[in-house]
Order: C-alpha cells, then structure tokens, then sequence
C-alpha cells in the first residue's frame, strides 16, 4: 500500500494542510508580531461556520468564502476592540489572544453544542494518475494553499500594499513618518490573517470531525511552523516549515508510532528555536 | 519597559511593605482556620478541599513564576501529571519500603530536573520570551499524548488508580491515610509548608534577584548576575512544586488521567493566577482554590456560561486589573492606610 510514490505524495499534502493551517498566523505573527494565540480557535469557528452554512443548504463554495468572512469580521472587531491598544506590548497580545480563545470556545459550545459535527467532503472521489492514487478533495485543497501563498508572495512583494506592509513590519515609526496609516494598515493585515484562519479551518473541516477544540491542532503546530520557517518569510518559510513540522510527520510515522514520530517532530522544533531562532532559512 | 513603568512599580513595592506584613497574617488567620475547619464541618467539603489546596500549589507554582520573575509557563499541568504518574507508578510497582514516599521524590526530582533541563536549554541562549510560552504549550501537549500512547504503562486514556498513601507501613502496623480527615491533616501542613519555603526563598536575596529580572534583566546583567542560572533555578523550584501538588493529586483522587497533563488545564492555572493576582503567592492559591470550588458548584448548574465568564473576566484582568484580586485588596488597602496616615 505504502510505496515510497505513495509515502511522498502524502507527505505533500501533509505540507500543503499545514502551510494553509498556518497561513493565518503567518501573516499576524510574521509580518505584525501579535503572538495569535487565538489562531485555534479562528480555525474553529471557520469549521463551524462552514458546519453551519453547509448544513443550512448554503452550496460548498459560498459556504467557506462566508465562514471566512465570518471568521475576518470577528477577528477585525478582536483587533478594533482590544488588540489595537496593545501593539507596543507584544506579551500582552499572547494573554489577551489566549482570552479570545477562551471565550470564543465556550461561545462555539453554547451556540454549536459539544456534539462532534461532520461537513460532508465536496469531492469525495479519488484521481488515479497511475503510479499512485490522489484524493480529490485534499489535492484540490493543496492547490488552493498553494494558490494562496503565491497570491500572498505576489502582494506582498509586488504592490504598492505589499510594500506598505512591509515597511511597517520593518519600522512602524518611520513607516508612519512617511505618511503610512500604521491603525488601518494593522487592521487590514489583522483582518487578512483572520480571513486566512478562517478560511483555513473552513477547507480543513470535511478532512476531521469538527469540534471545540479543532483548532488547537493546529495552534502549536502553526506557531512552530511559522518561527522554524522564519518570522516573515511568509512564501518560503511557511512551505518549508510545514514540511519540517506536518510532512516530516509523515515520513517518520513510517518507522516509528505516530506519536513518538509527533514528539521527534517536537523535539526538532525547540532545537530549531534554540539554535536558528531566525528559522531555518536564515543564517542567523 | 519604559521609565514611568518602573517608577510606578517602584512606589507599589514601597507601599507594598505593610502589604507584605498583612499578607502573612492573613495567611496565618487563613491556615489556622483551615486547620480548625474538620472539627466544624465533614463530609464532602473536607473531602474536596485538599484538592483545591492541591491546585492551590499548582498555582503557587507558576504564580511564582510569571508573577516574580516574569516568565510565563503553559507546561505547569505537565509536571503535575508527571507528578501523579510517579506517584501511581511508585505504588503500583511497589517501590521501597513505604512506595509513597518514594513516589513523593521521585516527583519532586522528576518535576525539578526537566524543569531545570528545558529552562537551562532555552534561557542559556537568552530565547524569546514566546518561544519559552510555546515549548512549555508543546510540553503539556507531548506529556498528554505520550501518557495516552503508553497505556501498557500509564492506562492511556481510562488513567491509571492510585491507592490512598500511608505514613507507616510494615510489621508496626499501617498509619492510612484512606480518611478524609487523614489525608486532609496530612496534605494542609504540606501546603502550607510550601507557601511558607516559597515566600522565604522570595524574601532571600535570590528572591530579590527573580524580582530584578522581571524588572530590568539587562541591568541585572550588567551588574554580573548569571540571570540564565536564576531564571532555570526557578523554574525548576517551579516544576518541583507543581511536581509535588501532582503526587499529592493522584494519591487524593484515586485516580491519574492523560487530561491532568493536557493544555486545557494549563490554561485553567493560568486562569486562576491571573484572577488571584500573580504578584501574590497568597493570591495565587486562593485564586485556585476560589475559582476551582466554584467551578465545581457552578458547572452544575450554567457550565458553559461559567466558563465564558471566567473567559471575559480573564481579559479584564489583563487590560484593567494586572494584580488580581489580591493586587485589587492591596489597592484598596494602601489607600485606607495611607488615608489614615493623613488624617
């Protein structure tokens, strides 16, 4: 069954999940520094939201662009009501992120109910392309993420937003001295993370039973993915990081349990943030 | 931190002095009618107070952490259940003469050398604050994912029992601890001990030192302190006590499961310092006992809302109420003292 084509094209797909997993935090950790702690639970919700949408007859499609809109407008009121204050104080943000989890978690069980919830898969079918078999749906999902991350790039380093961004990641006084509305640009780019997560948890909800704490998957994980790859580097670093955090998984899971494999996975990961604390791409 | 931080900081500690003294008699009134509490009432509530003294500890634990020194931890479940596997595992393969007392070392040691082993690795290089939050975060989850995967050791998912202790053993006879009132006896002193060592440690000039980092570690650095050498000292101080509140745990309850290690209960100790007050031992542990009694009692009832309401007032505490409640009962306190001071 698990020939070594096979082993690699899941690896890949592993990657992709986890780069479109962390795509979010990328964007609010790397480029603004807020320590996103609530990023499980902006996936959650995006499930949720399409758990709820899909179930209310509203098409696939529709479904995930709304939970992520969703998913934007309430990170957007996160950013407007709390975060925008605390900017200056990046710990602060890991608390009050860590707040939003908690209570967006027990608002998901109050308005959601615990029961574990399932999102019918869209394309349950699988493409055989001869030397191995791709399952539809996440082929169909790693294309999107990569799409993203490409769309990102391309933002990001080819417009005029793009380099308005950058400069305020780079220096938020002088990108304001310069003219730069540094508490719009923050909430556009809190907001593009937001919609990011959502849309993430969105397209991951038919792969996994959805429930309160989904999100928290991903939420160690995500982080890891995002500081080995390297803060801001969001094309590169989030490709590379997911593949050292979800697709490695993959391969050791071949010779060792899946959960030594998931510790050894860890266990890489502080030594990166030890001694690269940069990431991987970077010399130091 | 800028200039006014410290200076405001600075007139907190000076008018904290009185504070300090009134601390340790509340404690003292506290423990005493603690210790007073059995001949009073029975049944379930001296059944269930050892184990909100229990998280008590916990708290202490990281109170004394995030609150003295500065560093936040996520991992503080992960050594209490390392604590109570050692306990359940020390029984139940019969370590020793008395296993209990083995599983109460090999708690604390075990708490006190990862502790020191993960802090050294990480504050020897002077990493991101957040990346110490997340290690710890990882470490709670691989504690609770490896305690589930091992269950021919630990019973994976179902936990694992976990017989009472006894003091005694042996041809003199047994002293059980299998009484509610026993156990309680037994495990009130040990709190209290704890809170005791801990805020001497605090009073020491080491102690003196974890308040300089939290303050202005590159001054403290200047000055020629090894602040990476303080800072994995107390971290292991810390894992050793949330080690300790473990054993202690799993010999109370009976009963050790996976979920005792997991992120979910590490939040909820982060929850109670925050609402205690972290900049308060005593805060710390009231903290935990307050919101864990009434979380058994509430849950009941509104289990959901509860939680959201510990969630908002957690927020709250972090934009408006840094100190707590016991920063708050300070607040208040110094404002009266110094009102009479005037008049």
């Amino acid at each position: 069954m698990s020939t070594p084509v096979s082993v690699l094209v899941d690896a890949t797909l592993i990657t992709f999940v986890f780069a479109l997993a962390a795509l979010g935090l990328a964007v609010i950790f790397g480029l603004i520094g807020v320590i996103n702690m609530g990023h499980g639970a902006m996936l959650t919700l995006g499930a949720y939201f399409t758990w709820f949408a899909t179930t209310s007859g509203v098409p696939f499609v529709l479904a995930i662009v709304l939970a992520a809109g969703g998913v934007c407008v309430i990170g957007v009121l996160l950013e407007h009501l709390v975060i925008r204050y605390f900017y200056d104080r990046p710990f602060e943000t890991l608390l009050l992120t860590w707040g939003f989890f908690l209570v967006a978690t027990e608002v998901i069980k109050i308005v959601f109910g615990t029961d574990l919830r399932t999102v019918e898969n869209p394309l349950p079918g699988a493409i055989d392309a001869g030397v191995f078999v791709l399952p539809a749906y996440e082929s169909m999902v790693a294309v999107i993420s990569f799409a993203l991350l490409a769309a990102l790039g391309l933002i990001l380093f080819n417009t005029t937003v793009g380099i308005k961004v950058r400069a305020l990641a780079q220096n938020a006084e002088v990108a304001s001295l310069l003219g730069l509305n540094i508490g719009l640009t923050y909430k556009w780019v809190f907001g593009v993370g937001s919609f990011l997560a959502g849309l993430a948890g969105a397209l991951i909800s038919p792969m996994l039973s959805v429930d309160p704490y989904i999100g928290n998957i991903f939420l160690v994980r995500s982080f890891f993915v995002v500081i080995v790859g390297g803060i801001g580097q969001v094309l590169g670093g989030t490709l590379i990081g997911s593949f050292l955090i979800g697709g490695s998984e993959t391969l050791f899971a071949l010779f060792a349990g899946q959960v030594v494999s998931q510790t050894i996975v860890f266990a890489l990961a502080i030594m990166v943030l030890r001694f690269r604390p940069s990431g991987v791409l970077r010399a130091r | 931190m800028t200039e006014g931080g410290i200076k405001r900081r600075g007139v907190v500690t000076s008018l904290g002095q009185g504070f300090l003294r009134s601390e340790t008699t509340v404690a003292i009134v506290l423990f005493a009618l603690l210790a007073g509490l059995p001949v009073v009432v029975s049944g379930y509530t001296i059944y269930i107070l050892p184990q909100y003294l229990l998280y008590g500890m916990l708290a202490m634990s990281l109170g004394l952490l995030w609150g003295f020194v500065g560093i936040l931890s996520f991992g503080q479940a992960a050594f209490f259940a390392l604590g109570a596997y050692a306990m359940g595992l020390s029984e139940t393969w019969g370590l020793g003469p008395n296993p209990a007392y083995v599983g109460l070392m090999a708690s604390l040691v075990t708490g006190a050398v990862l502790a020191a082993a993960i802090g050294y690795f990480l504050f020897s290089v002077d990493v991101r604050h957040v990346y110490f939050v997340l290690v710890t975060l990882a470490l709670s989850i691989m504690v609770e994912q490896i305690t589930v995967s091992q269950s021919q050791v630990t019973g994976g998912y179902n936990g694992m029992y976990v017989p009472r202790m006894s003091l005694l053993t042996g041809a003199s006879g047994a002293l059980s601890l299998s009484k509610d009132a026993a156990i309680y006896y037994f495990i009130l002193p040990v709190v209290a001990t704890v809170y005791s060592l801990l805020r001497w440690v605090l009073a020491r000039p080491f102690g003196k030192v974890l308040v300089g980092i939290r303050e202005n570690e590159d001054r403290l650095i200047a000055l020629g302190f090894r602040t990476p050498l303080y800072k994995t000292a107390a971290f292991a101080v810390s894992g050793a006590v949330a080690g300790l509140a473990g054993a202690l745990y799993g010999t109370h309850a009976n009963f050790v499961s996976p979920s005792l290690g997991g992120v979910l209960f590490s939040t909820q100790v982060v929850v109670w310092v925050a609402i205690g007050g972290r900049e308060s031992l005593l805060g710390a542990l009231l903290g935990a006992v307050a919101v864990s009694a009434l979380s058994t009692y509430l849950s009941a009832l509104i289990p959901n809302y509860w939680q959201l309401a510990l969630g908002i007032v957690f927020i709250a505490v972090i934009i408006a109420f840094k100190g707590g409640v016991a920063g708050a009962v300070m607040r208040v306190a110094e404002r009266s003292a110094g009102r009479k001071e005037h008049g």
